[in-house]
């Protein structure tokens, strides 16, 4: 069932390509000979859609393995299968390398993160019209598992949640309000630009024994501030492990991030382990630290040939709708990252934050060279009344692009931020 | 030993195997190993974003290995290993795939299974060297696949596989300068021992 469904998703990508007048989406047996004779390549799509429409994707057939029994490893294979089966058979275009990967890991990330939500919106002890609300914003969140639902009757059937799909605890914050950004040559010009940025905390990564995937997870989304979505974070736990009498705790996390601000664009998928405790300064103070470090599998970073210092304005594509002809003016490679989060909390509340994390990208397909990214990031955060306060935050981010040209050049990018904003606290 | 003596021993004697029958041996723990052994044959084809040349396509004998943790009845996790030697004109280009790989069968009682997985890829190239040594390059590695496995729940089967592995190079180094972005798609048919 679970094969047939995530075919039926690329049936139903294929008709929505149609209907929007794509050109590939006029497949034949032709276009999947031809495919499979070429075998895959590197693709010359917009950064957006390969690195957040594509995992998205893949988050659809991962959940079509999930709303139908299967565990998280079991998806996380049918999501290969319909990623590699979209990109073979479902476009005229080449079956594309950074496809297949964005698509398979990030669709495993977002895909059990987003069932884990809509398992916590749905309410399934309740009936009536709050239980039919509960069911339809859990299917805005993973409209595979809600649809499956409301086919099968289980939208109104009163029943226990599954018990893997209860967090031990839950606790975020959402703020809101301007943020201001420097440049490479001066301080803080211009006036501030609006967002809106939540933190989630699903379990506790630094805490137990875990084998199950994602029983813990930390994500965070920023809304504006420079673009529509300019941060996208997410680790999941896949293994966890305590260390010693538990005073420590190592895990396993994947990754899914996409940032996108005035010093660089980069989205990747990678694999890290990582080292946490929690530390008790009083009854009522504690600080909360976990360090990582582990592989990119593929990480993108926007990049400008040496030569070039502005990107041109994209030209309508000559082939037809869908059809990318390039140039694509941003790296494809594997690499490192490492990093680390650090929370200073009081009474369950955060008071202060620090986050660092450092990645390295060698591009293979693009601009030939070896990009380092850092952003360090520290958060002061007061309470006002009750779930609301107000904070404030400093952040920096670092490029470096070691290019490899007979003179091997250099360039670095390199500006402040700064933030202050409203905060609602969920606990 | 009187008559009765004696049928109360032959009772007993008759009555030990008749015991051992119906009493069910313990269950055996199912292995959580994992291992796959086996050949392929194989054909490479490679691409280039931008330089234009094609390609031919071109074959040669392949072996496949896999070595893991069964993680349920329908669930394989481990490492992928896939070596292919091929010859050109100008000498032979050896590659070798090690991928981390999870392998699934929608069905526990039935063959069908499907394969991906990603790591890194190795090639050793006697062809258009720039000194008399070969050249060494790593790559980013993919695999995906799919086959039919016989006995899926018996500790030794067999497989048959279909299988393609990715290798994204970047630039390939040859006398005749860099040849830039080059990626190799490695397609094998090919056959398999499962050891469970």
């Amino acid at each position: 069932m679970s094969l047939l469904q995530t075919t039926a998703i690329n049936v139903f990508y294929e008709i929505a390509n149609l209907a929007r007048g794509q050109v590939t989406a006029h497949i034949s047996p032709e276009s999947w000979w031809e495919n499979m004779q070429q075998g895959m390549v590197w693709d010359l799509d917009d950064f957006t859609v390969n690195q957040i429409g594509h995992p998205y994707q893949g988050n659809n057939y991962f959940n079509a393995g999930r709303a139908n029994g299967l565990s998280f490893y079991e998806s996380a294979a049918l999501t290969a299968f319909g990623s590699a089966t979209w990109e073979f058979f479902g476009e005229t275009n080449h079956a594309s390398l950074n496809d297949f990967i964005n698509t398979t890991l990030g669709g495993i990330t977002l895909g059990e993160v987003f069932h884990r939500v809509g398992w916590l919106i749905r309410d399934t002890g309740k009936t009536g019209k709050g239980r039919l609300w509960s069911e339809i914003g859990a299917t805005a969140v993973d409209p595979i598992t809600g649809i499956n639902r409301f086919m099968s009757g289980d939208s109104s059937r009163v029943t226990e949640k599954p018990s893997d799909l209860v967090p031990a605890s839950i606790g975020g914050v959402v703020s809101a309000g301007a943020l201001w950004r420097g440049s490479q040559s001066s301080a803080f010009t211009g006036k501030g630009t609006p967002f809106i940025e939540s933190d989630f905390y699903y379990g506790d990564t630094n805490v137990g024994r875990s084998r199950t995937p994602y029983d813990a997870f930390w994500l965070r989304m920023r809304f504006g501030g420079g673009s529509a979505v300019s941060e996208a974070r997410l680790r999941g736990r896949l293994y966890g492990q305590p260390i010693g009498r538990g005073a420590v705790n190592f895990s396993v996390i994947q990754t899914y991030n996409y940032n996108t601000n005035d010093a660089y664009s980069t989205g990747s998928q990678a694999i890290d382990a990582g080292i946490g405790t929690t530390l008790d300064l009083s009854s009522r103070t504690k600080f909360w630290v976990l360090g990582w470090g582990g592989l990119t599998v593929l990480g993108a970073v926007d990049s400008l040939p040496l030569g070039v210092t502005e990107k041109p304005q994209e030209q309508e594509p000559k082939a037809g709708q869908g059809v990318s002809e390039g140039p694509r003016y941003y790296d494809y490679g594997p690499g490192s990252d490492f990093g680390g989060l650090a929370r200073l909390t009081h009474d369950g509340r955060d008071i202060a934050l620090f986050f660092y994390v450092g990645r390295q990208i060698y591009s293979l397909d693009g601009v030939r060279a070896n990009h380092f990214l850092q952003q360090a990031r520290v958060d002061l955060l007061f309470p006002l009344h009750g779930s609301i306060g107000i904070g404030t935050s400093g952040e920096y981010f670092d490029r470096r692009s070691y290019y490899q040209d007979p003179a091997h050049t250099i360039k670095t990018y390199r500006y402040p931020q700064l933030r202050a904003y409203l905060t609602w606290r969920h606990r | 030993m009187n008559r009765i003596g004696l049928c109360v021993v032959l009772a007993c004697l008759s009555a030990a195997p008749v015991l051992a029958q119906d009493t069910p041996p313990p269950p055996t723990p199912p292995s959580k190993l994992w291992i796959v052994a086996g050949g392929a044959s194989g054909t490479l084809r490679g691409h280039c974003q931008e330089c234009g040349a094609e390609f031919p396509f071109r074959h040669g004998g392949a072996v496949v290995g896999n070595g893991g943790y069964r993680v349920n009845s329908r669930m394989d996790v481990g490492g992928d290993v896939f070596w292919m030697q091929w010859n050109k004109e100008s000498g032979r280009i050896r590659a070798t795939a090690i991928n981390a790989v999870a392998q699934f069968r929608p069905w526990g009682s039935k063959g069908f299974f499907v394969k991906g997985g990603a790591g890194m890829a190795f090639v050793r190239n006697w062809v258009q060297t720039i000194g008399p040594n070969p050249d060494n390059q790593k790559a980013l590695s993919v695999v995906f696949g799919g086959g039919w496995e016989f006995k899926p729940k018996g500790p030794l089967g067999l497989q048959l596989f279909a299988m393609q592995h990715v290798g994204a190079l970047g630039d390939l180094q040859t006398a005749n300068g860099p040849i830039p972005e080059v990626s190799a798609n490695f397609w094998s048919l090919g056959a398999a021992i499962v050891i469970r």
